[in-house]
């Protein structure tokens, strides 16, 4: 075979070569790894769900009454589109487990009776409740984890006011608590939130809804429009306190997974671009200067009669194996590293199996696409090599032409001539030079892009708990409450301010963009719960009129001035014309303010509150918290302590892992670029480097030569890294926020200074690892050689 | 001739380790240079004279003996003393000019001038070899005589004590290599620099002050000459 000894050539650069091939194979590794694990991840978690859904018939549209009668579900059964509806009775009960002093949440969900039913339940241990039974009763299972209760244990609760002792027969998850947020809450916190499944005769006779439902879910039929569903559900619903339904894409645990899919599609979008990127430039480069050297070898190669396809191929070899390297590393990382998010989202999500799909298509992908852009790269190199003419080839290259092209510079900035060195060497190779710092930049806009969002939650939550929501708990009541009811609550043990407020569904419409959400009511110069504006000064409740959080404002496309259409849906569900008197920040859910009075007037009501926000005296809170929940009107209690406290739990857990992974891939392409890029400048200018030892030159001054290079391109990256990762969070930050909630986009100095720290010191380290090649020049061996 | 001496080497012994394989570069060299002098060393290839060079200006380590530049023991210095040894008073010469290609002629003398103490101008010394007109050009752009009057330049402009250059002419050919050893002889004189010079050709002897002879390892003949010429009057 002629190509044999060719083969021989490739393995042998390889091994030569080693520590080059394997820092851009670790970069082609990089590219893989986040394409397979974000498409891993992605599918793993959309065909979870998709297939959790199937198979548990996951409902498409939900609806919560005051109080419907049964005979509705006949009619509602009727709609077009409708495929299957169930009418349940889902309330909202306080625990009241010995020993847990702080307040937690059990939203009571009813069981169809017959097995089947949407939503349906997947038994992990136990067996559903007896449907006679008034005490048995499923529970979720990470409430059951947290809890250490399982199957015999008792559940003591609060069912209507009422204290009760439920038997658990079972432990369960449904589609419809993947993610399973409590009342008031920004975070799921099993321990403090669960669900409990009883039978339906049971909840009718705790909640007195005897022959009446609260809840209705429907199966939609193939092809049916929700919007024109819901339009007919609502009008029939609106007699029994309907606060309008909700399209599966807006319930909230549906809609958490939604957004996480959104991350990890932006991820797929932007990390693995950037490592395919860099890892083609650095195989441009590197074989580029690899070809230059053995230009005389290829125009020997081709004068004996190599074809110089046969020649070029040998190259892409040697690339193609590089590739290989990168693209099995990548592989194992990938795979590796999505078990490990698919074991965070067994942490986060509650789904009973994980499909965890190792799609060979997802790996068959990436492989192409490192490999086009690895071949890609080379290509590029090797177009030389075909043009080259074999008696050019063999003679010695033209020597490099330089330039004075700086005088202009140097009397600006006088500079020794090992500077102007530097900097013709730069200027000499600028498509070197240009993509080398492009790669450091991209390291640096990596964790830019990344490092931010931590700063941001910090500013979300500054924002949200120290100056927006500042109360220390909030008192939420079943239904609205006279005013009095104040008076009795600050009466309260640990109560130090009690501050009202009122809470009311509402459909907002500005031209054909609508959205639903509660308008909230709040007394002028209240303390607990204030709104800002953009630049942080309060703002207070207007007497007539609203004011908007920037995220409901933007939804709706209005402006302060415009006016607004205030569907109440809920009381005597009146329709009004509002002006729109500002626009506040608001990072969580969609918010509207108004002034409290204002807003009971408008519902025609008088002074009647939904709940109050309060400060508690902290050494008398688990007092505060048995009287709260003892009191009867009471629904739900929030403490910002223990909400904050579970947020940066969550956090905590997360951002050392997320930390670690952006500054490694941060790291393999500072790494990758600044290594190559050291290598094949000393490959280039060993002999000079030489030459200016043997004139007396130290080896601290002849690295300085080689390293200011480095610098110049290190350092030009700084900025340019902060710009592209600039422009990356700006866009994650649209990528990120829906209705849930916004990301406050806040990219502090610490975000670029750390980046660049991280990407300096990586430079560093490479650096130093051609430092002993360059304090072993041999100075001799040049003397005797021609160039 | 009473001037002081500038070199002393006494029993210089190189051996080369190859594996199993010693190479005999040195067997005792004992040699003396004084200020100023003009020395040519002979000898067929192979005989030791480029290992003699490196280990007297400070490149190369010896295996055994001694070799002293001044009050310096070149032999005791560690690497950092014999860097500071070649910055401070040697100037090279080599068969391939090792000019830096991304210099100008100027800027290649001055890259010398910038880190000597008592260095003359760029401008000067490109002025005694005679390359002034030339001084803005690169490398590339010079020819190869050029190249190395440029590199004596720079060897020179430091005002060297010791100049040491090994086959300057064997690249070029005869016409330009009298060019190189004129401009060689000149600066000897202008600068007083103690000049050694190894070459083939043994018809480059008439301008020395001394002629040694090395033949494997060892110096085996060394002459002084009465009458030395000037390098245009010597015949190739
Ligand atoms: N680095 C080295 N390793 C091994 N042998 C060497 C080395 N350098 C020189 N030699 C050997 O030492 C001897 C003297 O070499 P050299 O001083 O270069 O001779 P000259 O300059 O007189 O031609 C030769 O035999 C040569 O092969
Ligand atoms: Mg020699």
């Amino acid at each position: 075979m002629v190509i044999a000894p060719l083969r021989r050539k490739v393995l042998r650069d390889l091994v030569r070569l080693w520590a080059q091939v394997l820092a851009i194979a670790l970069v082609l590794a990089a590219g893989v790894a986040t394409l397979i694990l974000g498409n891993g991840a992605y599918s793993s978690l959309y065909e979870t769900r998709s297939k959790y859904y199937e198979d548990n018939r996951f409902a498409d549209v939900f609806a919560d009454v005051t109080r419907a009668p049964r005979a509705l579900l006949a009619e509602i059964e009727e709609i077009e589109g409708v495929l299957d509806a169930e009418a349940r009775i889902v309330k909202l009960g306080l625990l009241d487990i010995d020993g847990m002093k702080e307040p937690g949440s059990v939203l009571f969900v009813s069981l169809p009776g017959n097995g089947a039913g949407l939503n349906q339940l997947y038994l992990r241990l136990g067996r559903l409740p007896d449907a006679q039974s008034a005490k048995e009763v499923v529970v979720a299972d990470g409430f059951a984890k947290a809890h250490n209760l399982g199957p015999g244990d008792t559940l003591p609760v609060l069912m209507n006011g009422q204290r009760r002792e439920l038997q658990i027969t079972g432990v369960a998850l449904s589609p419809e608590f993947i993610y399973a947020l409590g009342p008031g809450q920004m975070m799921p916190d099993p321990r403090r939130f669960g669900i409990v499944w009883a039978p339906r005769a049971s909840l009718e006779a705790s909640f007195d809804l005897e022959g009446a439902f609260s809840n209705v879910v429907l199966k939609l039929a193939p092809g049916a429009n929700p919007d024109r569903v819901i339009e007919t559900l609502d009008r029939l619903t609106a007699p029994y306190g309907g606060v309008g339904a909700s399209p599966r894409k807006d319930q909230i645990s549906h809609a958490f997974l939604d957004a996480e899919l959104k991350q990890l599609s932006a991820m797929v979008k932007v990390l693995p671009p950037i490592f395919l990127l860099v890892a083609a430039m650095l195989v441009n480069m590197t074989l580029s200067r690899l070809i230059a050297l053995e230009r005389e070898q290829i125009g020997l190669l081709k004068a004996i009669g190599y074809s110089s396809r046969s020649i070029a191929q040998h190259y892409v070899e040697f690339v193609v194996v590089i590739a290989f390297v990168g693209i099995l590393i990548g592989m194992a990382a990938g795979t590796w590293l999505g078990t490990g998010m698919a074991q965070m989202y067994a942490r986060f999500f509650s789904f009973p199996y994980l499909v965890f799909t190792r799609d060979p298509q997802i790996y068959g992908l990436a492989a192409v696409i490192t490999l086009a852009s690895a071949i890609g790269g080379a290509l590029y190199a090797v177009r030389t090599v075909l043009r080259l003419p074999p008696a050019v080839a063999m003679a010695p290259p033209a020597p490099a032409v330089y330039r004075q092209r700086m005088g202009w510079f140097r009397r600006l900035l006088p500079m020794p001539q090992t500077g102007v060195m530097v900097a013709r060497h730069l200027f000499r190779w600028p498509f070197r030079t240009a993509s080398s710092t492009i790669g450091v930049a991209m390291a640096v806009a990596i964790l830019v892009a990344s490092l931010w969002s931590f700063g941001s939650i910090n500013y979300m939550i500054d924002i949200t708990f120290f100056r927006t929501e500042r109360h220390d708990a909030q008192v939420v009541f079943g239904a609205p409450e006279p005013y009095r009811t104040l008076f009795a609550v600050r009466q309260m043990p640990g109560v130090l301010v009690a501050e009202p407020f009122r809470s009311v569904s509402a459909k907002i419409s500005h031209q054909n963009l609508s959205k639903k959400l509660a308008i909230v009511g709040r007394p002028a110069g209240s303390e607990l719960s204030r709104v800002l504006d953009a630049d942080l000064r309060l703002m207070e409740p207007p007497a007539a009129g609203l004011i908007l959080t920037e995220a409901l404002a933007d939804a709706l496309g209005v402006r302060p001035g415009d006016l607004v259409t205030v569907e109440v849906l809920e009381g005597a569900r009146p329709t009004v014309t509002l002006p729109v008197n500002g626009v506040s920040l608001g990072y969580v859910g969609l918010g509207a303010a108004m002034e409290i009075g204002a807003l009971n007037r408008l519902m025609g009501e008088s002074a009647l509150v939904s709940g109050l926000n309060l400060k508690i005296d902290k050494a008398q809170d688990a007092a505060f918290y048995a009287a709260a929940k003892a009191a009867p009107k009471t629904e739900h209690i929030t403490v910002t302590a223990l909400m904050l406290g579970r947020f940066k739990e969550t956090l905590a857990e997360n951002i050392t892992v997320m930390i670690t992974v952006y500054v490694s891939l941060a790291t393999i392409i500072a790494v990758g670029v600044v290594y190559n890029f050291s290598r094949i400048a000393l490959s280039e200018q060993g002999r000079e480097l030489a030459s200016l030892r043997v004139l007396g030159f130290t080896n601290r001054e002849v690295a300085g030569v080689l390293f200011g290079e480095l610098a110049v391109v290190v350092l030009l990256a700084q900025p340019i890294g902060w710009l592209i990762g600039y422009g990356i969070g700006l866009a994650m930050v649209a990528a990120f926020s829906s209705d849930l909630y916004r990301v406050p986009f806040v990219m502090g100095r610490d975000v670029y200074a750390t980046a660049s720290l991280v990407v300096l010191a990586a430079a560093l380290v490479s650096a130093f690892a051609i430092r002993g090649r360059i304090n072993n020049l041999d100075m001799i061996e040049v003397l005797k050689t021609r160039e | 001739m009473t001037a002081e001496i500038v070199f002393r080497a006494k029993g210089l012994t190189k051996v080369y380790r190859n594996g199993a394989l010693e190479v005999h570069a040195l067997r005792g060299i004992d040699f003396q240079a004084r200020k100023g002098e003009f020395i040519v060393i002979l000898g067929p290839s192979g005989s030791g004279k480029s290992t003699f060079l490196n280990i007297v200006g400070g490149l190369d380590k010896a295996s055994a003996g001694e070799a002293w530049f001044e009050d310096h023991q070149l032999t005791a210095l560690d690497e950092k003393g014999l860097t500071q040894y070649r910055r401070d008073h040697v100037g090279f010469v080599f068969q391939f000019y090792n000019l830096v290609p991304s210099l100008t002629a100027r800027e290649n003398v001055q890259l010398v001038t910038e880190i000597a103490r008592k260095p003359m101008s760029a401008d000067e010394a490109l002025a005694l070899v005679g390359l002034s007109e030339r001084a803005d050009h690169f490398p590339a752009q010079l020819s190869g005589g050029e190249q190395q009057r440029v590199a004596i330049a720079r060897a020179i402009a430091k005002n060297p004590e010791v100049l040491l250059c090994d086959e300057p002419t064997g690249a070029l050919d005869s016409a330009t290599g009298i060019k190189v050893l004129e401009a060689l002889t000149q600066v000897n004189r202008a600068v007083g620099a103690t000049t050694l010079v190894i070459t083939h050709n043994a018809a480059i002897r008439d301008i020395a002050d001394r002629v040694i002879r090395f033949a494997d390892g060892r110096i085996v003949e060394e002459s002084v000459n009465a009458t030395k010429k000037a390098a245009a009057e010597v015949s190739w």
